[in-house]
């Protein structure tokens, strides 16, 4: 064998190995990318799918589960603070219901809290995202945003909605909020709340038609010791529409309806 | 397409059912036990929020002759009268009207004829609207 087969000889050779490592890559590759579809495809299904649209069971005026008629309002584990703020509330529902309320979402259009918002006769929708829950409310349009598997921030500002974070376990969407400012009521028949509630929203489908909220609400300057209550929803038909709180509208109301009803005699 | 509205209707009045009224405000001002009739002539609808309200003229539990008394009906916001089959146009101005209302405990002619969980009668020009018992 002459130089020049021997050359071409070893050229071959080199041709086939640098082919057979190109090829071994290759495959190696596909088999690291399909793990990794794999474990996606896995970690999708581990999501529960809380779509649609959910209303609201009518009933549910306040956050006592012994009592969610409000009847007994005081039947809740108050502080001398958070019964003395009961107290002064002046509610449209509830054992001490009146048609001169002090309610704030009445008087001014506030934000009626995030979760006094699960009583009113209105749909909310939650939207998943990898990193990030949206609920969003047809009353007022108020949506949440909540930030997945992440802890709080460490200096939590105080807001309307609070700050949520949450993850889930198993088949359920865990919501944990903080830094509430304390103009919002807890529920419609007044039961208050400060700026030191720590509250946790589990959701759960229970069936296709069914999503349970189980909420639990930690509060020490308004409560002696934390409580918790379920509500369901049901799934709805209808599509997402349009509630505002106008202070015009609601002045027009009140002069129609509200102040007629309160008057000393009849109106003419 | 009747059917497929009717069972919607009703399970909207399932959801609602045997519960307390529920609104933006509660029913405090009204016999809730007492229901009247009043019967004649749309002047005004105000379809917006809080409620939807009805002023009628007419007379009280089909007193004909007596005075006319000027009426003004709340029932539930218009998101959720649409959802009980109404809308801005199921009562207008001039058209002539029976509508059950609870009355105002004061005695003023105001009433209170739906909630997100009831919705009392009202017959149009002859035609009955979706109520929800």
């Amino acid at each position: 064998m002459n130089s020049s087969s021997t050359a071409k000889t070893i050229l071959f050779w080199m041709f086939i190995v640098l082919l057979g490592v190109v090829l071994w890559r290759m495959v190696a590759a596909n088999g690291r990318s399909a793990r990794k579809d794999s474990s996606g495809a896995q970690t999708a299904s581990r999501i529960p799918d809380l779509s649609g649209n959910w209303t609201v069971k009518a009933g549910n005026t306040s956050w006592d589960p012994a009592n969610p008629s409000g009847s007994k309002p005081e039947e809740l584990p108050l502080t001398p603070w958070g019964l003395e703020r009961l107290r002064a509330a002046k509610p449209p529902f509830g054992a001490n219901e009146t048609f001169q309320p002090n309610d704030p979402v009445q008087k001014y259009c506030d934000p009626p809290g995030p979760f006094r918002m699960y009583s009113y006769p209105w749909q909310f929708t939650i939207v998943q995202t990898p990193k990030q829950v949206y609920l969003l409310f047809e009353y007022l349009h108020v949506w949440r945003i909540v930030q997945m598997n992440q802890p709080h921030p460490k200096d939590v500002d105080v807001t309307w909605l609070g700050d949520s974070v949450g993850h889930y376990e198993g088949d359920t969407l865990v919501i944990d909020t903080i830094g509430f400012n304390d103009k919002t009521w807890l529920d419609m028949v007044g039961h208050p709340h400060s700026q030191e509630l720590h509250a946790i929203e589990r959701f759960r489908r229970v069936d296709h038609d069914t999503l349970e909220l189980e909420a639990t609400f930690e509060d020490p300057k308004a409560y002696t010791h934390s409580f918790t209550s379920k509500r369901n929803f049901k799934l709805s038909a209808f599509p997402m529409g349009e509630t505002m709180c106008s202070l015009s509208e609601d002045q027009e109301f009140q002069k129609s309806i509200m102040d007629r009803t309160v008057s000393s005699g009849p109106a003419k | 397409m009747r059917t497929k509205f009717l069972l919607t209707l009703a399970a909207v009045a399932a959801l609602f059912a045997a519960s307390p009224a529920f609104a933006h405000h509660g029913t405090a001002g009204y016999e809730m036990d007492k229901v009247v009739t009043i019967t004649g002539t749309v002047t005004k609808v105000d379809w917006s929020n809080p409620h939807v309200i009805f002023h009628i003229d007419g007379h009280l539990d089909s007193k004909v002759g007596g005075d006319i008394q000027h009426w003004s009906m709340e029932v539930s916001p218009p998101l959720l009268m649409s959802r009980f089959g109404w809308n801005k146009d199921s009562l207008k101005p001039g058209d002539q009207v029976v509508a059950e209302t609870h009355p105002a405990k004061n005695g003023a002619p105001v009433g209170i004829s739906g909630t997100a969980s009831f919705l009392l009668k009202f017959t149009v020009n002859g035609t009955p609207l979706p109520h929800l018992p």
